[in-house]
């Protein structure tokens, strides 16, 4: 079983991404911000990280660079909104290893996760 | 009207993705990197909307305007801070303008930009929740916020409510602040709000989020 850490400032999209993560057998934890994910990043070692870009206080690309700053092994697939290329290039140079757009789809989000996790989509 | 915690969560999301297309449709028009703030929302009366307006815009405004028609009905109002709206215009023309004014050309481009930020924003809501809406040609103005919160109470419909989503972004280091209300009706809210949690459900069942 994979353990996926999703972290989102909105509680419906950590509820429904936790639907189709825990639907397709992967177990999940939540953050509702970037300390917190840090916090669960280490206590609870998930395989792979499922992080919004756009959050309060700490935005997703922060997250990101200090996750990988803590382990340069993790594995981060950034779910956004955010369509401009500029910021697919940025989490891809910050370690990002897979960018789903939201609203997100049950088969794109699994395929990401599933790519990741088999090294077909390389980290930084 | 308040929200129950599923419709505001559901309407801070929907919100979230709507801005962050319209941001990246901003980027394209401008060339650059937009980085956008979380935005923020509240529902007023219509009466009571100016203080939360003027929390991300005062003095001298622009304003594009839109009327929008379909199931769900109301008013669009695009607020930018003058000086933003001066510097997108140069961003765009990649002239500066005149002395920091917005001649005839200038608000050309301004109410093109509304447009289509507007337009992004809605076309989200109108593909999430499965709601058709049709626009009218936008209209600019250029006013003191004062006048221009008047100018949101468009009908006398003491019922009427607001929609405020407050915005900051940020392109090549200047913060622009601005402001989308859309007015509606209490029919055409409660309407919204009902396709607002369908789509929250739809989500939660694990389809998409």
């Amino acid at each position: 079983m994979t353990k996926v850490l999703v972290v989102d400032d909105s509680n419906l999209a950590r509820r429904s991404t936790r639907k189709i993560l825990e639907t397709a057998g992967h177990e999940v934890v939540e953050a509702e911000d970037g300390l917190r994910a840090l916090e669960r990043y280490y206590l609870d070692k998930p395989d792979v990280v499922v992080l919004d870009v756009t959050m309060k206080d700490m935005d997703g690309i922060e997250v990101l660079k200090r996750l990988r700053d803590l382990d340069k092994a993790a594995k981060v697939v950034m779910v956004t909104a955010d369509v401009q290329t500029s910021t697919r290039d940025m989490a891809a140079a910050s370690g990002a290893c897979g960018f789903v757009v939201k609203p997100v789809h049950a088969k794109s989000l699994l395929e990401t996760i599933q790519n990741v996790l088999t090294e077909e989509s390389p980290c930084n | 009207m308040q929200l129950t915690p599923l419709q505001q969560d559901a309407v801070t999301e929907l919100i979230n993705i709507a801005f962050s297309r319209a941001a990246a449709s901003l980027s394209d028009l401008t060339k650059c990197r937009v980085d956008l703030d979380v935005p923020e929302i509240s529902v007023h009366k219509i009466g009571e909307v100016a203080v939360s307006v003027g929390r991300f815009v005062r003095g001298d405004v622009a304003t594009v305007h839109q009327v929008f028609t379909g199931p769900v009905a109301g008013d669009a109002f695009l607020l930018l801070n003058f000086d933003g709206a001066v510097h997108l215009v140069e961003l765009l023309t990649d002239t500066p303008t005149a002395k920091g004014t917005l001649g005839a050309a200038a608000r050309e481009v301004v109410t093109e930009v509304g447009n289509i930020l507007m337009n992004a924003c809605l076309g989200v809501f109108g593909n999430l929740l499965q709601v058709r809406f049709s626009f009218s040609v936008p209209k600019l103005s250029l006013e003191d916020l004062g006048f221009m919160v008047q100018s949101l109470v468009v009908s006398d419909d003491a019922l009427q409510h607001a929609m405020v989503v407050g915005a900051r972004f940020r392109m090549r280091e200047s913060e622009v602040t601005g402001c989308l209300v859309l007015v509606l009706g209490i029919a055409s809210f409660e309407l919204f709000l009902k396709a607002v949690e369908d789509w929250a459900e739809k989500s939660l069942a694990g389809d998409q989020t």
